[in-house]
């Protein structure tokens, strides 16, 4: 079963690049929908219910710790993964204690996304 | 009108009587011859009493009997008016005689009066005994007017008379040793008997104790008095109260005792004395020399005795001074002159000098005091060369210095405050510098005095200037403990340091805004290559060969450039001090495993050979920085060492710490650049770069994480043949918290 993902992203060659490297995966995984800004997540979320989001954490109007802490006030078991330029530790720590289940540093390739992805996905079900 | 009494009834009664006589008889019997002699009793009485007035008596009897005869039986004769004649005559007379006789007697009994006034004013009391030692005169009963009898102790002390119960009437015809000492007998001691006896006066003193314990003294001087024949009759005794004279007395002598004990101690103190005493009289000579003086000086008193003063002083003319001196004034006090000891030795002496005269006040010569004051001199001397010298410093220093006393009394102040408060040495430091009517609140008098140094800030907001305040106890020559302060003007300083420190929180605020800024920048460019990379990561698998080597390179490529962004926010959160260290027991071997396997490939494509002596040792560090360190050394030797080149790495145990060495076989580093090369940014030769790649920020890093572990880094070089890259760390933390701040 392909796993829903939601991408939230402010960037539109960088969603483009999320889409193209998820569907490298030979239909592991279905995007079911975008978001420009954190208030965009957070509704998206509720509307669409996706097994995992990949969040980006400088937006305008709502940024994604802010979002990450919504949508896990919402949905406790919501699984997340930060892909951010901001890498250094404080941030990270910053969006773990939001509620953020993974980190993903940019830049990354197919590969770091995909072994993150499947990491994250595994431990969940477990 | 004088009053009728005795004596004038009697007269008028006697008159009468003749005048009823002479009428009875002269017309009764005729008889006229006989009766008229009665008439001289009444005439003479009233003559002897009434003196003049007898005249009116004899005219009236005679008046009576010329009638009566006239009126008788008989005829008026011749012989009748010769009785009455002669009757007035006889009167006439007696009272003349008697006038006389009582003007007599009127100057006795006033030149009487006047003797005994004197007599009881007087504080003497006289008395008069005569040979039956009857008290025939008494000037007064009572001693002394403060004298009661209660005030005499009685028995077996003599009873003192008393006016209470003594009136004159009483002792006047009594015997004097029965009214005087109540006794029965003359007293054994009487010299009355001997006065008699020899016509020679005496005088005897006779002492009492009063009822307040003190003592009264009587001096009786004992008179004869002599008669026609050269008998004694009787004697005076005039008795004397020298009470007052007797304790002057007393108290003369024992004045006269202390006087003396006085001068026998004076004797032995100028005997005994270090000081010399030497008396010199009014010509200049020597007349007494004690032993202080022969100590000092040299010279025995028999040697000196008589001789000119002159010869002792340094300067003979002194000699002249001095008396001169000592006439003008009559003393001389703490005088300093120099004078020469018998080997010719200066002595430095204080001299006091008085004038001595004899008891008539005329001046008999000088007595001196001295003291041998060398070593104080020479001290003195001292102190004021040292003191001169610190006045000296005192004066050319720009701070103010001043020294007060423990009560607040400016002892000195400097040339700085003279100018600015007046010479003002003497005044109260508060009044001087403060204008205060008490002393400062901030006052550190107490703690100084305490022996405490105190070192304080003051500012004054009357001048808005600071001072930097040194307050330090001075002990004094004399043992007591003043406050010296030194203080200077901080003003300026102050105020550079204000801005100082305004400058340097600006300046750490900017540093902050940049580090803050560079931390936003590093992100931002880290942003362009996450689509770089991505994109070239999906076309790789899609292109042919030699396109995905291109592509490969633009990924390499945007990876050298990630990293040297990485390095640079690394070296930026360092600088924020937002880099801690989690600090974990690690095996170095297994860190160095590590960092070896990811750097091989690298070693070996430029076929390079990497040696490891690492022991097996463990380290309390942070395991990434640690990683770090040995990457960033490793990558560095692999980076320069041309190819086929060998690296050595090697850890070893050095005390306390570990010592790492990262060696390689490169182009080596000029000596000159060693000390710089882990400053930012800094290449040994810009030459390089172009071979090497790399942006010297690695060493930074490796120089601040071995920094934050408490360790020290450090390289050595050979050109031409390599270098060494040197670094410590501790093995133990102390603390588990992060360094560095």
């Amino acid at each position: 079963m392909k796993k829903r993902i939601l991408i939230v992203e402010d960037a539109p060659y960088m969603r483009e690049m999320l889409v193209e490297m998820l569907e490298q995966e030979k239909g592991s995984y279905e995007v079911v929908g975008f978001a420009v800004n954190g208030k965009e997540a957070v509704e998206k979320y509720k509307e669409l219910k996706p097994d995992l989001v990949t969040m980006d954490l400088v937006m305008e109007v709502m940024d994604g710790i802010q979002a990450i802490e919504e949508i896990k006030k919402y949905d406790q078991n919501a699984l997340i993964l930060v892909v951010s330029a901001l890498g250094t530790p404080e941030y990270r720590d910053a969006a773990m204690r939001a509620g953020a289940d993974g980190y993903l540093w940019k830049p990354f390739t197919v590969k770091n996304l995909t072994d993150v992805l499947t990491e994250l996905l595994e431990s969940q079900e477990k | 009108m004088e009053k009728l009494t005795v004596k004038g009834l009697l007269v008028l009664s006697f008159a009468g009587a003749c005048a009823l006589l002479a009428f009875y008889l002269g017309v009764f019997t005729g008889e006229t011859r006989v009766y008229p002699h009665l008439f001289y009793i009444p005439v003479i009485l009233a003559g002897v009493w009434y003196r003049k007035k007898a005249i009116y008596v004899a005219l009236f009897l005679s008046g009576v009997y010329i009638l009566v005869t006239h009126y008788s039986l008989t005829y008026l004769s011749v012989d009748v008016f010769e009785r009455s004649t002669i009757l007035i005559v006889v009167a006439y007379i007696i009272g003349l005689v008697s006038e006389k006789r009582a003007q007599v007697e009127a100057e006795i009994v006033r030149e009487r009066d006047k003797f005994q006034k004197i007599l009881s004013t007087i504080s003497e009391i006289i008395f008069l005994i005569d040979r039956d030692f009857k008290v025939l005169e008494l000037s007064k009963p009572q001693l002394r007017a403060d004298i009661e009898m209660e005030d005499v102790i009685p028995a077996p002390y003599r009873r003192m008379p008393s006016s209470q119960f003594i009136k004159k009437k009483d002792v006047i015809g009594k015997k004097c040793y029965k009214w005087f000492w109540g006794k029965e007998k003359i007293c054994s001691d009487c010299p009355v008997p001997s006065v008699f006896e020899n016509g020679e006066g005496t005088r005897k003193v006779g002492s009492f104790v009063l009822a307040d314990g003190t003592m009264m003294y009587l001096d009786v001087e004992y008179i004869p008095v002599f008669d026609e024949k050269g008998n004694v009759v009787q004697v005076i005794g005039d008795i004397r109260d020298i009470t007052e004279r007797k304790r002057m007395e007393e108290q003369l002598k024992s004045a006269e005792e202390q006087l003396r004990e006085t001068k026998d101690y004076l004797d032995e103190i100028i005997k005994s004395s270090a000081d010399a005493i030497v008396v010199v009289d009014m010509e200049g000579n020597v007349r007494s020399w004690n032993k202080g003086a022969e100590a000092y000086m040299g010279y025995t008193a028999d040697e000196v005795i008589g001789i000119p003063n002159r010869k002792f002083f340094a300067d003979p003319e002194e000699a002249d001074r001095i008396m001169e001196l000592v006439l003008r004034e009559g003393e001389l006090k703490n005088y300093r002159t120099i004078v020469l000891r018998k080997d010719k030795e200066p002595v430095h002496i204080s001299m006091s000098a008085a004038l001595l005269r004899d008891k008539n006040g005329v001046s008999i010569g000088t007595v001196r005091v001295s003291r041998d004051i060398t070593k104080e001199v020479e001290l003195e001397q001292k102190i004021k060369e040292e003191r001169d010298k610190l006045n000296l410093i005192f004066e050319s220093m720009p701070d103010g210095v001043y020294i007060v006393s423990m009560d607040y009394n400016v002892e000195f102040m400097n040339k700085v405050l003279i100018d600015e408060f007046g010479d003002r040495v003497g005044g109260i430091c508060y009044e001087v510098f403060h204008g205060r009517e008490e002393p400062c609140p901030l006052c550190k008098n107490t703690e100084v005095m305490n022996g405490k140094t105190v070192r304080w800030e003051w500012h004054s907001r009357r001048k808005n200037k600071t001072y930097d305040l040194i307050e330090a106890p001075l002990r004094n020559i004399n043992g007591m403990l003043s406050k010296l302060t030194i203080f200077r003007d901080i003003s300026d300083r102050k105020r550079m340091e204000e801005e100082l420190r305004e400058t340097c929180k600006r300046l750490a605020e900017l540093d902050k805004m940049k580090l803050d800024f560079l931390s936003v920048a590093y992100h931002e460019m880290r942003s362009p290559l996450a689509p770089i990379i991505g994109y070239a990561s999906l076309l790789e698998p899609k292109l042919s060969d030699k396109e995905r080597r291109y592509i490969c390179n633009i990924e390499k490529c945007a990876r050298d450039l990630e990293e040297m962004i990485n390095r640079m926010l690394e070296l930026a959160r360092i600088d924020g001090r937002k880099v801690e260290l989690t600090f974990e027991e690690l095996s170095i071997p297994e860190v160095v495993q590590k960092v070896a396997k990811k750097l091989k490939p690298a070693a070996e494509a430029k076929n390079q050979i990497i040696s490891l002596l690492i022991p097996e040792l463990t380290i309390q560090a942070d395991e990434q920085k640690l990683l770090a360190i040995f990457t960033n050394l490793i990558s560095n030797a692999i980076r320069y060492t041309p190819e086929g080149g060998g690296i050595g790495i090697m850890v070893e145990e050095r005390g306390e710490d570990i010592r790492g060495c990262v060696a390689d076989t490169g182009p080596g580093i000029p000596a000159e650049h060693l000390p710089k090369i882990f400053e930012r940014f800094y290449m040994a030769d810009t030459s390089m770069t172009r071979k090497s790649g790399g942006f010297g920020l690695g060493l930074s890093i490796v120089k601040e994480y071995v920094r934050l572990h408490g360790g020290r880094v450090w390289a050595t070089s050979e050109p031409g043949k390599g270098s060494k890259f040197f670094f410590t760390l501790p093995k133990r933390q102390i603390s588990k918290s992060k360094r560095g701040e």
